[in-house]
């Protein structure tokens, strides 16, 4: 009995094993033969991450799909691999150089990595292929695809406005609370809200991006200006020891030390935060266009109704705009430098499909910000929504600082707001930053 | 040909398939990965040949030694918490009435839950606002107890200790009903001839009996502790501010945030060291002891 149930365990896990083998081997099979072929069947792979139930990922796996359906000839491969993974699902698949055809990549330092290592070839074909296309972008939308003159390794298919200051006008009222425009009218208003055992501005740190990339980026930019942090993430006359910054951070530790955060705000994620404060338990929240796309998929209308958003409050003799949003080009498609020939052709009417007019006045009507000059039906998305679309159009964007930092300096600083919130000094955290910048900056 | 001789072949010839695969996907990459930490390599692209470079930053790193300290935390709260209480638990219930069949299936239960699923639950009863933890404490009136327990340094690790330790409790305990169950019956009798019972009987002849069994999950509990992983990726994620970092999560954040395969290959590099140095330690104490 024992002997023969080992045997069976050992023969099942063979099986599972050897499954495993196979499918690998038949997809690498698969993209190698793309290259011939031309009249027959067209194999073609595309990842991305749009695999959850919010409208954005719903309609953009719907284009996908029609596109499978409106071309028998191409046999399509689509996987959705959920957000949380995907940055490691494909650098993995980047370092054994078994990419798909098309993968969504997110723009900065990971695209601009595939394009270093050659994996990457231009998309340019579609913009001359369809002229008007192009120039309906927003200024600045190709700015992180453009990695050789002329030409465009992808499209963004999406926005990435970062620092939103949502708040919940029925507590304003409440607590009879102005909505902050300056910096001094915010610590007011987080006093009030303390006082009255609201918390002020709710905070899903676990993934300890999220304080850098929804605060810190808007706060230090209104202190030091775009022009200083472009120049101290290229160590060119500017380092992150700079008084500037360490002012920077040193309001962040005010928001920290005046409890403007709720109760360890490290170890609850961003969606935790987000229905913190639908719920009502908390009077603001400093977040990114994503908490519009959940908001829409989660809360009622009439948790909605109460909440509006505006621009983070600016600070006194800051140097930097003030009323801006951190934000840039989002994520776009890319093709891989092995799809050739027909395999090609599809691809590219693929990414055209996914990233063209139609799609992008879809996804924007799918309560999801694009960089893409559209007009949105108001009946077709949420209230909250059409009131950050237009908040967002008529507002200036900074920049990200992730996006500009590289991997190891984003980590420090992600680490380093932490840090702050348990009591360590903005020097210090300042002067991690800057060595690691500096390290990576000159090799 | 001679039937042991024939059967020796046969074992060697049965054994060779798992062999092969053990040594594909276990011992080569061992020493890959420890010729990969020679590199300074992003993962994708050209790899720069840096000697000990990565093996003397991870020396200097105070990251490191952190999490070094937290896996020996989490050593030393395993062999605490789950030895001596599986084996309490094994005592008490090996007897194959209903009622400890019942409580056997309820002790062993989250081990059949996926780590994920339990770090998620231990999330939400840790949950800073409306967890069960704070919860219950305010109830009881110890509000002054209550606090942020996965992200507070110091006490944050040793919140993470408690679900670990919870949910790998039962198959110690499994194992060690079945090595009580394997002692003859005779060897009790005789000890009951002898006069032998209670603690006596335990410390004489029970645990002798099953002292080998010890040694084994001494040795799993030992390595499972270095490489545990899962439940502080789920809770924590290695935060806040690397505090509940493990060697495993300082591992992965290098090599798959970070985008430093080199150096998070000689992290891997290292740990397969110091586990080997601890089962080695544990593995002469022991032997000692037992002669």
């Amino acid at each position: 009995m024992k002997p023969l149930r080992k045997l069976s365990i050992v023969l099942l896990m063979l099986t599972l094993i050897l499954a495993a083998c196979g499918e690998s081997g038949g997809q690498k099979a698969s993209s190698t033969e793309d290259g011939q072929g031309s009249g027959e069947k067209v194999k073609l792979s595309i990842w991305h991450n749009f695999s959850g139930d919010d409208l954005r990922a719903k309609t953009v796996r719907g284009i996908i799909d029609q596109f499978a359906k409106d071309n028998p000839n191409v046999e399509l491969d689509a996987q959705a691999i959920p957000p949380d993974g995907y940055r490691q699902r494909l650098s993995t698949v980047a370092a054994g150089n078994e990419l798909p055809d098309i993968f969504f990549v997110y723009a900065g330092s990971q695209s601009a990595e595939l394009f270093k290592a050659g994996l990457l070839q231009p998309i340019t074909d579609i913009a001359e292929q369809h002229k008007d296309w192009k120039e309906k972008f927003l200024p600045g939308a190709f700015e992180p695809y453009e990695f050789e003159p002329n030409q465009i390794y992808s499209a963004p298919i999406g926005m990435s406005a970062t620092s939103i200051l949502y708040y919940n006008t029925a507590l304003f009222q409440k607590y009879n609370v102005k909505v902050p425009e300056t910096w001094d009218e915010l610590m007011a208003a987080v006093k009030v809200f303390n006082d009255n055992k609201i918390t002020p501005i709710a905070l899903g740190n676990k993934a300890p991006w999220v304080a850098q990339s929804t605060i810190l980026g808007t706060l230090a930019d209104h202190v030091t200006g775009t022009e200083w942090f472009k120049n101290a993430a290229a160590q060119k006359g500017a380092k992150f020891t700079d008084p500037e910054f360490v002012e920077a951070l040193g309001y962040f530790k005010q928001l920290v030390d005046s409890k403007a955060f709720q109760d360890g705000a490290n170890s609850i994620d961003n969606t935790q935060a987000e229905q913190y404060f639908v719920q009502g338990n908390a009077a603001m929240m400093i977040s990114g266009a994503w908490t519009l796309t959940n908001l829409a998929a989660s809360a009622s209308e009439e948790q909605l109704k109460d909440i509006d958003v505006t621009v983070m409050p600016s600070i006194p003799g800051g140097k930097g705009e003030a009323k801006t949003i951190s934000g840039g080009a989002g994520g776009g498609m890319a093709l891989s430098k092995r799809t050739e020939g027909a395999a090609k052709e599809a691809a590219l009417k693929l990414i055209y499909a996914i990233s063209g007019p139609e799609a992008q006045k879809a996804i924007a009507e799918s309560n999801s910000m694009v960089m893409y000059d559209t007009d949105i039906d108001q009946s077709k998305v949420s209230s909250l929504y059409y009131k950050a679309f237009n908040l967002v159009k008529k507002t200036a964007i900074t920049p990200v600082y992730d996006a500009y930092l590289s991997a190891d300096a984003a980590e420090v600083i992600n680490n380093g707001l932490q840090e702050i919130m348990t009591g360590a000094s903005p020097e210090s955290i300042a002067k991690k930053l800057q060595e690691a910048q500096a390290r990576s900056v000159t090799p | 040909m001679s039937t042991a001789l024939r059967s020796k072949g046969f074992i060697a010839l049965a054994l060779l398939p798992a062999l092969i695969l053990f040594l594909i996907f276990v011992i080569v990459p061992i020493f890959w990965s420890a010729y990969y930490g020679f590199f300074e390599w992003k993962g994708l692209g050209s790899a720069k040949f840096i000697g000990f470079g990565n093996y003397n930053e991870i020396i200097h790193d105070r990251i490191f030694w952190n999490a070094l300290l937290n896996n020996l935390l989490l050593v030393a709260s395993a062999i605490v918490g789950q030895i001596p209480v599986a084996l309490l638990l094994a005592l008490v219930l090996r007897r194959n009435t209903l009622f400890s069949k019942f409580i056997r299936s309820a002790v062993f239960m989250p081990m059949v839950l996926s780590t994920v699923v339990v770090g998620l639950i231990w999330g939400y009863i840790y949950h800073p606002q409306f967890g069960l933890a704070n919860f219950v404490l305010e109830a009881v009136g110890l509000e002054s107890w209550t606090r942020a327990w996965l992200s507070e340094p110091h006490i944050n690790m040793l919140a993470i200790t408690v679900p670990i330790n919870w949910s790998n409790i039962g198959p110690y305990m499994v194992i060690y009903i079945a090595a009580l169950q394997n002692i003859p019956s005779e060897i009790g009798d005789a000890a009951a001839i002898d006069g032998a019972k209670g603690w006596r009987k335990l410390i004489s002849v029970t645990l002798p009996m099953i002292w080998s069994t010890v040694v084994v999950t001494l040795v799993l509990c030992i390595s499972g502790s270095l490489k545990a992983f899962d439940h502080v990726i789920v809770m924590t994620n290695g935060g806040p501010a690397h505090s509940t970092e493990l060697l495993a999560t300082y591992m992965y954040n290098n090599t798959f945030h970070v985008y430093r395969y080199g150096y998070g290959s000689a992290v891997s590099t290292v740990i397969m060291l110091v586990s080997a140095i601890l089962i080695a330690v544990n593995y002469a104490v022991t032997r000692r002891r037992n002669a």
